[in-house]
C-alpha cells in the first residue's frame, strides 16, 4: 500500500514539474527573439536613422523615415475604415443575437478572420489596384482594414454582451431613446473592452506584410500621397533583409527593432488601459 | 368621482403565443400605494411593464385593450413621454456605473439631452436625493461614482433617479428582493413618505411586505386579476377562495 | 416611528380612552347610587353603548394589526394583552351599567349612612381606585404598581366575604328594607368582580411588559415572584 502511494506521489510531482518546465519553455522563443533583435537593431536607431530615407545602393547611412511615416499613414487609414464599421457591426450583433442576419454575418466574420493575409492582398489587388491602375496606400489600408475588422467586431460584440441587460433597462425606463442608450450608456460602459479590442487589432496588422505586397507595394521615397505606392516597415524589412547589401541589412534590423518595440508598447498599453478604464459593473 | 391615475379596461398582453395578461380591468387612484402580488408566472410583472411600455421592447410581444394614464391612452401616446410620466425601479439596483452619483440622479435629463442651468440641476439633485432619504449620506460625495454605496443606498439612488423626472406614477418591480432586511425596511418607510407626492405600484413576491406597505392590493393568478381590494380587507377576509389560498400559503 | 409603532400607539390611546370612559361609568353609577339620581343612572346606561362600540373597534384594530404587520416579541405580547384587557374593561362597563340599572329599578333610595356602615362605599371607592391604578400602570408600563393590585383585590375579597353577614343584620333590623338590601348584596358581588377583572388586567400588563405569566398561579407563587 505504501509503495503504491509513493509511486502516485512521484507521478504527481513529475507531472507538475513537466507542466512548470513547459511553461518556462514558452517564454524562451520570445526572449530569444527580443534579445537577438534588440542586439542587432538598437545600435541602428538614432536621429539620422529616423529622419532620412534609405540611401541609394552603395551609399552608407540612410534611414527608414519613409517606412515609419508610411506605416503610420496606412495603419491610421485602416483604423478609420475598420473601427467605425467594426464597432457598428459589433453593436448590431450584440443587440440582435437571434436574427438570421446576425447568424450569417457572424459566420462571415469568423471565416474572414481565417482568410490567409496574402489572399486578402490578392483580392484587394484585383478590386482596387487594377481599377485604379496603380499601387496605392489606400489599397493597402483597405486590405489591412479587412483583417482588422473581425477582431474589432468580435471584441465589441463580446464586451457589450457582458454588460447586464439591467443597464439598458434603466436607461430605457427614463425615456431615453434607443440610439442614445447605445451611444451614451452602453458604449461608455463597455469602453475599456472596446478600446482594448481596437488596440489589439492595430497590433495585429501593424506588422502584416503579405497584404501590402501587391497593394501598397513600397516606395523608396517619403510619400504622403494615398493614391501612390507607399513604404511601410514590414515591406522594408522584407525587401531589404533579403537584399545582398549590408547597409540595407542594417536598415532592416533597425526597422525590425522599431516594429517590435511598437507592437510591445501597444500590447502593454492595452493591458494598462484596460485596467485603468475598466468600469466596475 | 375620484379621477383614476392609471386605469385598465379589458387589457391583454401576449409573449408570442403565451397569453400572459388576460382581460385585466383595474382603477388605481392618486397618491396611493398599490401592491400587486401573485405566484410566479401570474402576469403581475408583465402587467407592470405594460404600464410604462417596457413590455413592447421584447420582440414578439403584443397588447390589446385600454390602458390609460388619466384620460390618455398609454398605447397611443409617445412612449418616451409615457416613460417620463411613469418611472420605474427595478429588482436589482442598477445605477449607471460610469456616472457619478450627481450624474446618476439627473441621468434622465442628461441622457436625453435636455438642457438645464447648473442651479436647476443642483436643485433637482438635492430635492430628489432628499425625497429618497439619501441626501445626508451622499451630499459630500456627489461627484464620486456610486460603487461604494450599499445595496439599499444604491436602490435609493435609483429611486432618486426616477423621482428626478417628476413622474406621476412610480412602478416598482420587486424592489427589495435583492436587499437585506434593514435596507428593505428603510425602503418600505420611504414608500410611506413617497405616496404624498406620487402614486406607487409595487410588484412583490413578499406578502408580508404587501400587507405592511400598501393601501390596496391586487392579486393576480394565471394572468387574471382575481381580487383588488383594500389591503386590510384582503388580509383579514379576502373575498375569493384563490386569494385566501395564496395568502395562507396553501399554494405557492 | 414605523407604521407598526404608530398603529400600536394609536391602539394604546384607544384603550386608555375606553378605560377613562369605564372609570367615569363606574364613578357615575356610584354617584347615582348614593344620590339616588335616576337621570344620572340612565345616562350611564346610554353610555354603555359607547363602551361596547369601543370594544368592537379595539378588537377590529387588533385583528388588522395582526393581519398586516405579523408582530412579534413585545408587540405580539402587547396585542394579546390588549385583546384581553379590552374584554375585561367591557365587563367592568357592564358592571357599572348593572349598578345603574338597580338604581333605576329600585323604588326606595339607598341610605348613605347605611351604605357607609356596611363598608359598601369603602369597597366601591377602593374598586374605582384599583381601576384607576391599573390604567396608570398600563400607561406607564409600571409593573410594580400592577403587582400592588393583587393585595388590594384581597381587601375587596375580604369585604365581600363579610357582606352576607352585614346584609343579614340589616334585614334583621328592618324587614321592609329587604329589596334594597338584596340589591346591595348584588352590588357587593359586582364590586368583587370589578376587583377580579382589574387583577386580570394587572396580570396581562405584567405579561406584556415582562413576558411573565402570572395567571392561574397560587398566591404563594405570586409572593415568590414578588420576593
Amino acid at each position: 500500500m505504501d509503495a503504491r502511494i509513493r509511486i502516485r506521489n512521484t507521478k504527481s510531482i513529475v507531472f507538475k514539474s513537466v507542466v512548470v518546465f513547459l511553461a518556462f519553455m514558452i517564454t524562451i522563443p520570445l526572449i530569444v527573439i527580443l534579445v537577438y533583435i534588440i542586439k542587432q537593431g538598437v545600435m541602428q536607431v538614432n536621429w539620422h536613422f529616423l529622419t532620412n530615407v534609405p540611401a541609394p545602393v552603395g551609399e552608407p547611412g540612410g534611414g527608414i523615415s519613409n517606412a515609419l511615416v508610411g506605416s503610420i499613414i496606412i495603419v491610421a487609414m485602416s483604423s478609420m475604415i475598420a473601427i467605425p464599421i467594426g464597432m457598428l457591426a459589433g453593436i448590431y450583433l450584440s443587440e440582435n443575437p437571434g436574427t438570421r442576419l446576425a447568424h450569417y454575418s457572424g459566420l462571415c466574420v469568423d471565416i474572414l478572420q481565417g482568410v490567409p493575409s496574402i489572399v486578402v492582398g490578392i483580392v484587394v489587388y484585383f478590386w482596387v489596384v487594377k481599377p485604379l491602375g496603380t499601387f496605392s496606400a489606400i489599397s493597402g489600408s483597405i486590405a489591412l482594414a479587412m483583417m482588422m475588422m473581425p477582431i474589432v467586431i468580435r471584441s465589441t460584440e463580446q464586451t457589450l454582451k457582458l454588460l447586464p441587460d439591467t443597464l439598458k433597462e434603466a436607461a430605457l425606463s427614463l425615456g431615453v431613446p434607443y440610439h442614445r442608450v447605445i451611444l451614451k450608456v452602453i458604449i461608455p460602459c463597455g469602453f475599456s473592452g472596446i478600446l482594448s479590442g481596437i488596440m489589439l487589432s492595430v497590433a495585429r496588422i501593424v506588422g502584416e506584410t503579405a497584404p501590402l505586397l501587391f497593394t501598397a507595394f513600397g516606395n523608396p521615397y517619403l510619400s504622403t500621397s494615398i493614391t501612390k505606392p507607399m513604404q511601410s516597415l514590414p515591406l522594408l524589412i522584407f525587401n531589404y533583409a533579403t537584399s545582398p547589401y549590408d547597409d540595407w541589412h542594417n536598415l532592416a534590423w533597425g526597422a525590425s527593432f522599431m516594429l517590435l518595440m511598437f507592437v510591445l508598447i501597444l500590447n502593454i498599453s492595452t493591458k494598462l488601459v484596460t485596467r485603468k478604464w475598466n468600469i466596475q459593473l | 368621482m375620484e379621477h383614476s391615475v392609471v386605469s385598465a379596461t379589458k387589457f391583454n398582453a401576449w409573449f408570442g403565443d403565451n397569453h400572459a395578461v388576460k382581460d385585466v380591468s383595474i382603477r388605481i387612484d392618486k397618491n396611493q400605494v398599490i401592491a400587486v402580488m401573485g405566484p410566479s408566472g401570474c402576469g403581475k410583472t408583465t402587467f407592470l411593464r405594460c404600464i410604462n411600455r417596457m413590455h413592447e421592447l421584447i420582440p414578439g410581444t403584443r397588447t390589446e385593450g385600454s390602458l390609460k394614464l388619466y384620460d390618455d391612452e398609454i398605447y397611443t401616446m409617445n412612449p418616451i413621454y409615457v416613460r417620463y410620466k411613469i418611472g420605474m425601479v427595478f429588482q436589482r439596483p442598477n445605477p449607471f456605473p460610469n456616472l457619478s452619483i450627481y450624474d446618476n440622479v439627473i441621468a434622465g435629463y442628461k441622457l436625453n439631452g435636455l438642457k438645464m442651468t447648473k442651479a436647476d440641476m443642483n436643485a433637482i439633485v438635492e430635492k430628489s436625493l432628499t425625497s429618497a432619504a439619501l441626501w445626508n449620506e451622499v451630499k459630500d460625495s456627489l461627484h464620486k461614482k456610486g460603487t461604494f454605496l450599499s445595496g439599499g443606498q444604491q436602490q435609493r439612488l435609483c429611486i432618486a433617479r426616477a423621482i428626478a423626472m417628476e413622474p406621476e406614477v412610480i412602478l416598482f418591480d420587486e424592489p427589495t428582493s435583492a436587499l437585506d432586511p434593514i435596507s428593505t425596511s428603510s425602503i418600505e418607510t420611504l414608500f410611506h413618505e413617497l405616496k404624498a407626492n406620487y402614486t406607487l405600484i409595487i410588484v412583490t413576491h413578499n406578502m408580508q411586505q404587501a400587507a405592511r406597505v400598501s393601501d390596496k392590493t391586487a392579486f393576480f393568478y394565471l394572468g387574471e386579476l382575481v381580487e383588488f381590494d383594500n389591503t386590510k380587507q384582503m388580509f383579514t377576509a379576502p373575498k375569493d377562495v384563490r386569494t385566501q389560498n395564496y395568502i395562507t400559503g396553501r399554494f405557492s | 416611528m414605523t407604521p407598526l409603532e404608530n398603529e400600536i400607539g394609536a391602539l394604546k390611546k384607544e384603550l386608555i380612552n375606553m378605560w377613562m370612559l369605564v372609570q367615569s361609568q363606574l364613578d357615575n353609577a356610584k354617584k347615582a347610587m348614593v344620590q339616588f339620581d335616576k337621570d344620572l343612572a340612565r345616562e350611564v346606561l346610554v353610555k354603555e353603548k359607547r363602551v361596547n362600540s369601543f370594544e368592537l373597534k379595539i378588537d377590529r384594530d387588533c385583528e388588522n394589526i395582526f393581519a398586516l404587520y405579523c408582530p412579534v416579541a413585545v408587540d405580539l405580547r402587547f396585542l394579546l394583552a390588549a385583546l384581553k384587557i379590552n374584554t375585561n374593561l367591557e365587563r367592568i362597563g357592564d358592571i357599572a351599567a348593572g349598578v345603574a340599572k338597580y338604581v333605576i329599578e329600585s323604588s326606595v333610595n339607598f341610605d348613605e349612612i347605611v351604605l357607609e356602615n356596611i363598608s359598601l362605599l369603602r369597597m366601591y371607592d377602593e374598586a374605582v381606585n384599583i381601576l384607576t391604578d391599573t390604567r396608570i400602570a398600563f400607561e406607564k408600563e409600571d409593573t410594580v404598581l400592577a403587582r400592588s393590585i393583587f393585595k388590594r383585590d384581597d381587601i375587596l375579597d375580604a369585604i365581600n366575604v363579610s357582606a352576607p353577614n352585614a346584609i343579614t343584620e340589616l334585614i334583621k333590623k328592618d324587614l321592609s328594607s329587604m329589596p334594597e338590601a338584596l340589591y346591595m348584596l348584588s352590588i357587593f358581588r359586582k364590586l368583587e368582580r370589578v376587583g377580579d377583572q382589574s387583577k386580570n388586567i394587572a396580570e396581562e400588563i405584567i405579561f406584556y411588559v415582562e413576558a411573565k405569566i402570572l395567571k392561574h398561579f397560587e398566591s404563594s407563587r405570586r409572593k415568590e415572584d414578588e420576593g
